[in-house]
């Protein structure tokens, strides 16, 4: 079964290098006869992405280890669901699911009224690029990451999925991620072949066809990024949420070339500008998605994710590097969009700026992850840069970033300020916000500007939104999208307070001592231990008292050793939830004498980055409907 | 009336240069400030001890001498290189050990080295594998 499996790879591979040959035949000769065929053979390889996957969950499902991939990454005593999951727990897998994702996305697009009122030319070009995409995955799936290699003698368990990663949040954020890159990939395809074929004035263009699916994209990879933070934070136990770490940023470039894509685009709608700018980003997206794969799986950098080193790097960056020069030159074919950008102190100079804001962002995380390999052209050693440059540098753009869009839709779309009342209530949203920051004795300078945004961008987009539902107007910015501002504005506040006033305390305690921390007494009433299913555990029960000794919260956060993973050990954390201040704690383990090590951390408000993640991850789909027409600016 | 469209350009230049001066001050000051080497324990043991301060090193947790103090947090112990287990160094860290710290782990510490050849590590972070191996398959 599955060496059929493998020959289904083997097929997608064929019929998708044999079809971009042959749409570029036709091409070449100007016919678009075979496009028939194209759109056929799209099926069949979703059929064969869809066939294989399923074997392998099949084999997944019914532990059969003499797949050695099921055999690496399960065992007997896995639960059916991490069973799975596990599809996309190792690379050859997550590779599988991003290409059948790929294609299931071609296909429904392929069924969709955008489609089919393309002209024929450019339906064959994006069965072109499309192709040349799914051919990549398909030879990488078959010759770099077969995921149907199989081992003799089967052995009678498997391995196990590292506990880590058995949590809902960990088995949902991969999967959104490709997800994420995936969806990408149909914008793209559609706008280089627009490119390539000239689009005339009376197509619609790429960013209306394939609109639901660059959202929906956009929402996947926005959830994903931020369940892996709060997988961070819920299981990792050291109480942060972003480290800047190598595979972080990997995922965040994408997304802030994505997020500029959607605000230029924007541009191009409403105004017709920024044609070939547009072509250039969205196709830099779904570059980036691969660059992101690249900068995990190759080992170029050193990351505290240790993924196999896979024999993938090398493929993927000439693969990059080809999508690199096809969108150049693509973008150089198209025609340029009409007319000039009006003054800079407009919405469009407002909406140009993000962009270039978003994409700087990009551009710096970009080679701050790829330093330690830059700097060896002057530099003997590898020299890299940790989280404190990133902070150094990227926040106070991010802070910049907010500023602008707290004052961004009072601009008119010409010149100067069209509503007053917009701007007014900007200043009031974020001089209250920063007001009562400053009162609760959190003064710094730059985290207050950072809050005073976030106060305005709220103010301002709750008003616009109250005014839209009224059926006013409102400055022509959609429902969806004031919603996303406020999500963001939530996230941003959460990042302001819990990122530079958060506080790490270890403490070591014996039974029934009591300690100090802030302005909370933290008591060890009892150390536990116990088993759990599958687990021994090592427990500290916590009580938190404020000041006046009342008490707030009873933490049990627990220590594991999971059978299966001898040697190692998993921390449990407890939170005592609050939009307020937030007590985590953490056991660290037992000292030479006996006495309990745990870490409790104050981080005041962050649950209202989980709460802006939320409405972030999900408003944009309010705007899936697609406008009216007497909306249109 | 918004000013005439051909002084846009340069506006919009001035802007950019504007902002990217200000992010390439940010950058450049961020460079100055938070440059780590990023070494394996064989290139620092080929380095000049005296630059071996704030640096960052990979490294695999060898076996024999992995001490936890009496009382509180902290370890010390052997870090070999990767691929080379004759070059090692003494480390002393005083933080919480991550859960996955033991024997055999790829590591990543932060630190300086000391003027007796110990190496004060202030991050001990472990690498988070996303398959695990298990050391006797039966």
């Amino acid at each position: 079964m599955y060496y059929f499996a493998y020959f289904l790879l083997i097929f997608a591979l064929m019929a998708s290098i044999g079809c971009a040959g042959f749409g570029l035949i036709q091409a070449w000769s100007d016919k678009t006869a075979g496009l028939n065929i194209l759109e056929k053979v799209n099926f069949l390889i979703t059929l064969s992405f869809g066939l294989a996957s399923s074997i392998l969950l099949f084999a997944l499902a019914t532990h059969d280890y003499s797949l050695s991939y099921v055999a690496g990454y399960t065992d007997n005593t896995l639960a059916y669901f991490y069973c799975l999951a596990a599809f996309w727990a190792g690379q050859p897998g997550s590779m599988l699911f991003w290409a059948l994702s790929v294609a299931i996305m071609g296909s429904v697009f392929a069924l969709t009224r955008g489609y089919a009122d393309c002209p024929e030319r450019t339906r064959l070009w994006f069965w072109i690029f499309f192709f040349t995409i799914t051919g990549a995955f398909s030879t990488m799936l078959v010759l770099w990451g077969n995921p149907f290699l199989m081992t003799n003698p089967a052995p009678a368990d498997g391995s196990g999925l590292n506990p880590l990663l058995q949590n809902p949040g960990m088995i949902l954020h991969p999967p959104l991620l490709f997800l994420g890159y995936g969806g990408f990939t149909i914008p793209s395809c559609m706008a280089l072949a627009q490119a390539v074929t000239n689009r005339s004035d009376d197509v619609r263009p790429w960013y209306e066809t394939t609109r639901v699916l660059f959202i929906v994209a956009w929402c996947f990879l926005t959830a994903g990024i931020l369940l892996g933070a709060w997988w961070a934070y819920m299981e990792l136990g050291w109480g942060g949420y972003w480290a800047w770490d190598p595979v972080e940023n990997a995922s965040l470039i994408p997304w802030l070339i994505a997020t500029a894509t959607l605000h230029t685009v924007i541009l191009e709608k409403s105004r017709g500008k920024l044609t070939r700018a547009n072509i250039f980003l969205i196709s830099l997206t779904t570059i980036s998605g691969f660059f992101a794969t690249y900068l995990v799986r190759s080992g170029v950098v050193n990351s505290v994710h240790a993924y196999g080193q896979g024999p993938v790097g090398t493929p993927l960056l000439t693969f990059i590097a080809f999508l690199c020069v096809i969108t150049l030159l693509a973008v150089f074919i198209s025609k340029r969009g009409a007319g000039e950008l009006e003054n800079p102190f407009s919405r469009e100079g407002a909406l140009c700026l993000t962009a270039l804001i978003l994409l700087v962002l990009a551009f710096i995380i970009l080679n701050a992850t790829l330093w330690p390999v830059f700097s060896r052209l002057w530099s003997p050693v590898p020299v890299g840069l940790d989280a404190k440059f990133y902070n150094a540098v990227c926040l106070p753009i991010g802070t910049m970033l907010l500023l602008l869009l707290a004052f961004c839709p009072s601009l008119s779309w010409k010149f100067g300020i069209q509503h007053k009342s917009w701007l007014l209530l900007a200043l009031l949203g974020g001089a209250a916000v920063a007001a009562a920051a400053y009162l609760l004795s959190y003064q710094r300078i730059h985290p207050l500007v950072a809050q005073f945004s976030c106060g305005a961008i709220a103010l301002v987009s709750l008003f616009a939104l109250v005014q839209r539902l009224l059926g006013q107007k409102a400055g022509a910015i959609r429902a969806g999208s004031l919603v996303s501002h406020l999500g963001l504005a939530l996230c941003a506040i959460g990042i302001a307070f819990s990122g530079p006033y958060n506080q790490k305390n270890d403490l070591v305690l014996a039974a029934g001592e009591t300690q100090a921390v802030s302005s909370y007494k933290v008591t060890l009433k009892a150390a536990e231990t116990g088993r759990g299913i599958d687990y021994e555990y090592l427990r500290a029960v916590l009580e938190v008292r404020n000041e006046k000794g009342e008490l707030l919260s009873t933490l049990k956060p627990e220590k594991r050793a999971y059978d299966k993973f001898a040697g190692m050990l998993f921390s449990e954390v407890d939170v005592a939830t609050s939009f307020g201040e937030e007590i985590y704690a953490s056991v660290s383990g037992v000292d030479a004498s006996d006495n309990m090590i745990v870490q409790i951390n104050i981080e005041p408000m962050v649950s209202w980055i989980w709460l802006g993640a939320v409405v972030l991850s999900l408003a944009p789909l309010f705007n899936l409907r697609r406008r009216k027409a007497k909306d249109m600016a | 009336m918004p000013p005439k469209k051909k002084s846009n350009t340069v506006l919009y230049a001035v802007i950019a240069l504007l902002f990217l001066g200000g992010v390439g001050f940010l950058v450049f000051q961020g460079l100055q400030e938070n440059s780590t080497y990023f070494l394996n324990v064989a290139e620092a043991k080929s380095q000049d001890p005296s630059k071996l301060s704030n640096i960052r090193l990979f490294g695999t947790v060898a076996g024999e001498d992995i001490t936890r103090p009496e009382k509180g947090t902290g370890v010390s112990f052997t870090l070999e290189d990767q691929f080379d287990k004759t070059n090692c160094l003494h480390v002393v860290y005083t933080g919480i050990v991550p859960d996955t710290f033991k024997e055999g782990a790829e590591v990543i510490i932060e630190g300086d080295l000391e003027k007796n050849g110990v190496f004060q590590a202030r991050v001990l972070m472990t690498k988070c594998p996303s398959k695990y191996q298990k050391e006797n398959r039966t």
